[in-house]
């Protein structure tokens, strides 16, 4: 069963159905949002867009839940979709080898380079040591989301899973749809 | 239970599963050095497939090997995958990335989206169902596998058909390179003198289906698990959490000694295969035989989880735990025993291990012909 | 060598990302990994890249990092007896 939702576009954030207030728009909101409801974690700047994204929907769909401990736990599974994968920081270590007279790989801009470290970053802030994934799919399909979170509980550790869409298309273009799952009402 | 009916390896050491198993069992390797390839300033060693033998020019050089990996693993599996009770999943890092080079040319720009990529595989099989991409960075293999059992256990779907893919190019060598990964020779996993990790091609297939009853020779996929090491998106954790945590949710109440070898990540990195021995103590494994395949291979990314595990099926098919190529002197500091040559097993089953960035681990029971 | 400190300090910043600190936040004596900024081993390879395209340093070994990355004061000395550009 959903016990608590967040969404997050490029101009909207939604909160457990109440829509949360803001000034800018874009990267600028995240930013916003960061100083506003999280503010003690400058690895937030190292992100890539993917990651500050789901970062943000995470922190806004755990404080929802409220009582945060950052103990580690193993029965709290992290299981995304999108459909651009990495293509935001794809692109950006691209732009930083594409020139032969300027080819400088970035290190830093290298790591975000795959989908699933949002997830991981996740994982990080609030010690989930349980299952974590990340999955694209062509097209935003709630019914293989759904079905996936289900297979999902068929790890008997698993207890509650953080659910939902991240994606994102360049710096300012995101849409994020996360949901916080349990698995005793889901039955 | 969930079995393996059919698989192929698509690889420099082969087009088919026999031809990759015979080349690795007599230690053969394709891996070499590259110097000035596509315009990389630094020289690198890698096990690349000529790409020339690719010549489909409707599909780019990821999605025709994804493509003959599982028209080769369907010959004989009796599958049609023209039927809506048929799913395929996809297991890559990278896909088509090498299309967001601006001198690559003759593809549209979306095919670097992997699901497009995904959907080229489907359509030419003729499959109606939207792939899945499962992209967990090295252990995606693995995971597509789980995903796999996962959906056959929860019905709706008669077969699966997994494959893994990732394919070399500059956007990937040119990142491992500024991440000082990258070994200057040929890989050496476990050992007290490797270097770094070597990066390979490949493509690999699996095709499972549930049964009810299995028969003494058919291949189980037993059971999964994908833990998180919570410590760091790049770097692995020092107390082996992810894997450690991974091998014992997939070995549950199995005794050890049913299990004719682990075969680890082992991607001879400093840290990765140090990382692996802490866990496997940890998990109470280390009196069981571990090997790494990657000194045949290199890293093959999205593929390497297949691969690995196809390899490892037809080992004990063949009696034999394979030798880890490279591996000389042991170099982690909690004892293992790495095979450096074959050695023979009469056990039928195996733990295939992986980890990988984003902090994530996963591993994978396999058993012939069930748990007994 | 108080301007290349001042400018070393921009260019950490930037390069690593350290959106709420600015160069009067860093000590150039203090140590710039371990307890200090909270840096880690990417930040350390990204720092080797900054020398390289600043600068025109590239060093043959990485572990040679760690001597140079002691604090910004002794990056700045190596720098400016090391710089091609």
């Amino acid at each position: 069963m959903i016990t608590h939702s967040v969404i997050i576009t490029s101009d909207k954030v939604v909160v457990d159905g109440q829509t949360l207030p803001h000034k800018e728009q874009g990267s600028a909101m995240l930013t916003e949002l960061y100083r506003s409801h999280v503010g003690d974690y400058p690895k937030f700047f190292k992100m890539d867009t993917l990651c500050k994204v789901g970062f943000l929907a995470s922190e806004l769909l755990l404080n929802a839940e409220g009582d945060r401990n950052f103990e580690p736990r193993e029965d709290r599974a992290v299981i995304l979709f999108n459909r651009s994968s990495s293509l935001q920081a794809d692109t950006h270590y691209q732009s930083t080898i594409q020139e032969a007279d300027n080819f400088y790989p970035s290190p830093a801009a290298f790591v975000y380079t795959l989908p699933n470290i949002v997830t991981g970053e996740i994982a990080i802030r609030n010690k989930f040591m349980g299952e974590t994934s990340f999955m694209v799919i062509e097209d935003y399909d709630e019914q293989t989301i759904m079905q996936n979170l289900a297979n999902a509980f068929q790890d008997p550790v698993t207890e509650s899973v953080i659910s939902g869409w991240c994606d994102c298309m360049d710096e300012e273009h995101f849409e994020a749809k996360l949901f916080l799952n349990n698995k005793l009402s889901n039955r | 239970m969930i079995v393996c009916v059919a698989h192929n390896i698509t690889s420099p050491l082969g087009m088919t599963s026999a031809e990759n198993y015979s080349a690795v069992k007599a230690g053969l390797s394709k891996l070499r050095q590259y110097d000035g390839l596509w315009g990389l300033p630094e020289p690198f060693v890698a096990s690349l497939i000529e790409r020339e033998a690719f010549t489909d020019n409707r599909h780019t050089i990821v999605e025709q090997m994804a493509i003959h990996s599982v028209s080769k693993a369907l010959e004989n599996a009796g599958i049609d995958t023209t039927s809506e009770k048929v799913i395929f999943i996809i297991s890559t890092t990278k896909g088509n990335v090498f299309l967001l080079d601006k001198r690559e040319q003759g593809f549209p720009q979306e095919r670097v989206r992997l699901g497009m990529m995904a959907r080229q595989i489907t359509e030419y099989f003729g499959n109606p169902n939207e792939p899945i991409v499962v992209s967990n960075a090295c252990i995606s293999g693995v995971c597509a596998q789980i995903e796999a059992m996962r959906y056959l256990e929860g019905g709706g779907y008669d077969a699966a058909v997994v494959v893994g893919v990732d394919v070399q190019s500059a956007f990937i060598v040119s990142g491992f390179q500024s991440l000082k990964a990258l070994s200057p020779e040929q890989c050496k996993p476990f050992d007290a003198n490797r270097r770094g990790l070597n990066l390979g091609d490949a493509a690999a297939t699996v095709i499972y289906i549930r049964k009810d009853k299995v028969a003494e020779n058919e291949w189980v996929a037993c059971r999964g698990a994908i833990r998180n090491d919570a410590n760091h998106i790049s770097g692995p954790s020092r107390t082996g959490e992810g894997s450690y945590r991974a091998l014992k949710a997939t070995l549950g109440d199995i005794d050890p000694a049913t299990i004719a070898f682990i075969n680890a990540h082992g991607t001879a990195t400093p840290y990765n295969d140090e990382m692996e021995s802490v866990a496997i103590e940890r998990a109470g494994l280390s009196s069981i035989p571990v090997n790494s395949l990657k000194g045949y291979y290199g890293h093959t990314m999205g593929a390497a989880g297949v691969l690995e595990t196809v390899i490892s099926m037809q080992a004990i098919d063949d009696n034999n735990i394979l030798g880890t190529r490279g591996f000389d002197t042991l170099g982690v500091t909690h004892p293992l025993d790495i095979t450096s040559c074959n050695r023979t097993t009469a056990k039928r089953a195996f733990i295939k291990l992986l980890s990988g960035f984003g902090g994530c681990n996963a591993a994978l029971l396999m058993a012939k012909g069930g748990l007994q | 060598m108080d301007e290349l400190i001042y400018t070393l300090k921009k260019q950490i910043i930037e390069a690593l990302n350290l959106e709420d600190m600015t160069p009067e936040d860093i000590d150039e004596n203090a140590a710039l990994f371990g307890e200090g900024l909270g840096l880690d081993s990417i930040d350390a390879l990204e720092l080797i890249v900054m020398m390289e395209k600043n600068y025109g340093i590239k060093l043959k070994d990485p572990a040679q990092g760690k001597e140079i990355f002691k604090s910004v004061a002794v990056m700045a000395d190596f720098i400016s007896k090391n710089r091609t550009k």
